[in-house]
């Protein structure tokens, strides 16, 4: 049995049920915009500070995104026992793993389509491919830990605590290169081509060990 | 020749013992009915035997392996049906099946073939929460035969499943070795010659049909 087949036939199956039930996205993309809106009242954002509070905002605004969307991926499979129903086919554990990190993944990267205008809009900051680059990076390791640690705590009743108190130490490097890349991206000092070197070592550490780990989880 | 054998299985869920040192032997073709009211270890019992559950204590050999240091091998050998059903509620009977024949490597045509076995052909193109839950039930029966497993596992099927429920579970488990689970005696007597009675998790003993009838 093809691994990628079943990663892209899980990945395929949750974006299909997400299209037709519209549960995540719609929810998540008002937050998103509602978190830029208090920011842009809470702090005094102005032409001459933009560039440097504008980056956190981003980030906190993607990392509270980002634990909604991953502890749904795995808690809903849970809700209708459809995990167990998967885990009991042949199919490779790491794969199913990686069909959910992609679904999750992309659908971050559906809400971000909405934050990154809204970004600009509300901030009135450049949003260039620079930023999108950085953000999309940051986001395939994210998604990785966070579909990992949403996998481990999905059978906890209390996963909503444990999920980001597991997955939020672990973000941090993502925050920093990805804050750093952003910064610079928006004209602040430093290297941009550094931070995304960063991101990219981050990716690949985490995408092998998340896979690594997958079997251990899933499987017992 | 024995396709299950269990030997010793034991579940503790924390304190509590939930199935304790259950032997089971079944030959290939056999049918066996697991009895027993609420609470005595007939899930448990299936769960361990469909190796979604590791058992505290005790020995299964499936087909000649070791049901839990190879499990994934075994996988294709079994179908399992619970009380969940583990069905995609946005995607319609159709789809539900195609998505796991892919996990179970087998073509997509199997689709049309169970949706037939199981009375669903009418319903294919409908979302699954939109069917009844009898319909459910069969559509998750339909998933369990899709990759034509020798060793069937059923924990309830019969719920939900209407007037002829005896006639589909004949039909789909001609053929294989099954392990049934039911409150049902009357259909665990049409269906099994051979019936196991689970009592606080501890067998007390097997019978042949004519005894359960009595």
């Amino acid at each position: 049995m093809n691994p990628f087949r079943v990663a892209i036939a899980v990945a395929g199956k949750d974006l299909r049920s997400e299209w037709r039930t519209r549960e995540l996205v719609p929810a998540l993309a008002q937050f998103i915009v509602l978190a830029l809106l208090i920011a842009n009242f809470g702090f005094q954002i102005d032409s001459r500070n933009a560039n440097t509070i504008v980056p956190g905002v981003l980030w906190l605004a993607l990392i509270f995104a980002g634990l909604v969307a991953f502890g749904r991926t795995f808690a809903a499979e849970r809700e209708q026992a459809s995990l167990e129903a998967m885990l009991l086919t042949p199919a490779s554990p790491v794969a199913i793993f990686a069909g959910k990190a992609i679904a999750a993944c992309a659908l971050l990267v559906a809400c971000e389509a909405v934050m990154l205008p809204a970004l600009a809009l509300f901030f009135g900051t450049p949003v260039g491919a620079d930023v999108v680059f950085a953000v999309l990076l940051a986001t395939i390791g994210m998604a990785a830990l966070g579909c990992l640690f949403a996998a481990l705590v999905a059978r906890i009743r209390a996963r909503e605590l444990l999920l980001p108190l597991l997955t939020l130490p672990l973000w941090i490097p993502f925050i920093v290169a990805g804050g750093q890349a952003v910064q610079t991206a928006m004209g602040l000092s430093g290297s941009y081509e550094q931070a995304i070197g960063l991101l990219i070592d981050l990716d690949i550490l985490f995408v092998v060990l998340t896979s690594l780990c997958a079997r251990f989880v899933l499987d017992e | 020749m024995s396709v299950v054998v269990g030997n010793g299985l034991t579940h503790w869920f924390g304190h509590q013992l939930a199935l304790d040192h259950v032997d089971l032997v079944l030959d290939a073709g056999e049918h066996i009915a697991v009895l027993g009211d609420n609470g005595a270890g007939k899930t448990t019992l299936l769960r361990i035997l469909a190796t979604a559950l590791r058992p505290t204590s005790g020995t299964l050999e499936i087909g000649g392996l070791n049901a839990h240091r190879e499990r994934r091998r075994l996988r294709h050998y079994l179908g399992h049906v619970g009380h969940a059903l583990g069905l995609y509620p946005a995607l319609s009977a159709t789809e539900n099946l195609e998505f796991f024949c892919e996990l179970q490597g087998v073509p997509r045509s199997r689709v049309r073939d169970v949706l037939e076995t199981v009375g669903l052909r009418a319903e294919a193109h409908r979302r699954a929460d939109q069917l009844s839950r009898g319909m459910q039930q069969r559509l998750g029966i339909a998933r369990a035969i899709l990759h034509e497993p020798r060793l069937l596992i059923l924990d309830e099927p019969d719920a939900s499943l209407g007037a002829d429920a005896a006639d589909l579970l004949t039909e789909v488990m001609r053929g294989k070795t099954v392990v049934l689970a039911t409150h049902d005696h009357a259909l665990a007597s049409r269906l099994c010659p051979r019936t196991l009675v689970l009592r606080h998790g501890r067998s007390v003993g097997t019978a042949t049909r004519l005894h359960v009838v009595k």
